[in-house]
């Protein structure tokens, strides 16, 4: 049967759980990309990011009955249980820092957008480097306030929501993140930079 | 404000969801507080290169690989529900053509158990059968020796003779003389006759299932 865009989740969820492979493929094309990069931007590997993204749409296969319409949309039932599967993640392996590693499809991190000079662009690539590190040396509730306001900008409200925590608590999470991040990028420039252009 | 009160407010004034006269007084503060400004202008940097790290993520997608391994395993999981289904559908039709098979072969049974029409097959005594009996049933023992006679017949040569096979109802029987019990005057009963050459019965002989309802009686 033919899937129409526009098809709202939880009809295409319904038709995923009676069988319908297209319904479920158009959902999983609708959100996989923001679960990606919430899991690519928490565990900062790649790939944890699609083990992950495949774990929670595995779910959704064998359990779409999880799903309650009264408790919230399927898009935050996925982000969910994204989170929950990123905290296990982090539990596991709570300091994994693979994250120069690219997928083979290239995927994963761009490169700098419009390198002017070749000096200019391994700077950036070394900026890039350091806050990604300081960012996933954050503890865990801390780096959540900080991949949802400043990375996928989302407003306190939208941040609160996902995170399942007053709004009051995110702005304390991220305020406290940001003060942390800083004063790990501080400590990260007091050590002696990888070769740039620049010497 | 101080210190602690402008970094209560978070780095980010305009996030921080400030009103205007808590603004104005942050803003004052940082024109007077060195510590406070180089925070905020640290924070403007770090922020700059957050973007950068979320710039160089923005349009990060899952690898084509778990697309394909998830629709493997959809495919894999719906596959039991249509197999089932098959299996259903299979033994329901196998169970109908059982029941249509069977109904047919009782039918079939029932039909052939049942009474024939009444029917008069004549036997010579002398043991060869002048008409071909229709099945077994019909065919009457050409042994002479159990009939009954009838009252007010005249005993004759077995040889001049024929037995014929009849089904009649019981009641008919009181029109040869015999006695007949009341209540069953409408069974249906088989019985031989012996008819001398003229047509008249001359003795009666009760088959053996009829004798027996008869005694019984």
């Amino acid at each position: 049967m033919r899937i129409s865009t526009d098809e709202r989740d939880d009809v295409l969820l319904r038709r995923a759980a009676r069988g319908e492979e297209d319904a479920f493929t158009c959902l999983y094309k609708r959100h996989q990309a923001a679960l990606y990069r919430y899991a690519l931007r928490m565990t900062g590997s790649a790939w944890s990011a699609e083990e992950i993204v495949q774990e929670v749409f595995m779910t959704l296969i064998r359990e779409p009955k999880k799903y309650n319409a009264e408790r919230g949309a399927v898009g935050a039932f996925l982000f969910g249980i994204t989170r929950n599967r990123v905290l296990k993640h982090l539990e596991r392996r709570p300091r994994e820092f693979s994250i120069e590693d690219a997928s083979p499809n290239g995927s994963y991190y761009r490169e700098p957008v419009d390198p002017v000079t070749p000096a200019v662009w391994a700077e950036q690539r070394e900026r890039v480097a350091q806050i990604r590190d300081a960012v996933l040396s954050l503890p865990e509730e801390f780096r959540e306030a900080v991949v949802l306001c400043e990375l996928e900008e989302l407003s306190y409200e939208e941040a609160a929501r996902l995170s399942s925590c007053p709004i009051g608590t995110i702005r304390s999470r991220l305020h406290r993140g940001r003060a942390l991040l800083l004063a790990k990028l501080e400590l990260l420039r007091q050590t002696p930079r990888r070769a740039t252009a620049n010497g | 404000m101080n210190c602690d009160e402008f970094e209560n407010l978070g780095l980010d004034l305009n996030q921080s969801g400030a009103d205007a006269e808590q603004r104005a007084a942050a803003l004052d503060h940082l024109r007077h507080c060195s510590h406070c400004a180089g925070l905020v202008e640290s924070w403007e940097e770090a922020r700059a290169e957050l973007f950068l790290l979320g710039d160089a993520t923005r349009e990060a997608q899952t690898p084509l690989r778990v697309e394909m391994r998830l629709r493997q395993e959809f495919r894999a999981q719906r596959r039991p529900s249509v197999f089932y289904r098959r299996t259903a559908l299979v033994a329901a039709w196998s169970l109908a053509v059982v029941t249509l098979v069977a109904g047919a072969w009782n039918w079939e049974s029932w039909r052939h158990q049942q009474p024939k029409k009444p029917a008069i097959t004549p036997v010579a005594t002398n043991g060869t059968q002048q008409v071909a009996a229709p099945n077994d049933v019909l065919l009457a023992d050409s042994d002479t020796s159990a009939f009954i006679p009838l009252p007010g017949t005249i005993p004759i040569e077995s040889g001049d003779a024929s037995v014929m096979q009849v089904r009649m109802q019981r009641g008919a029987l009181s029109a040869l003389g015999l006695p007949v019990d009341q209540e069953h005057v409408s069974d249906w009963i088989r019985v031989d006759l012996l008819v001398a050459e003229d047509g008249v019965p001359q003795a009666v002989r009760l088959h053996q299932a009829t004798t027996q309802e008869g005694t019984s009686q």
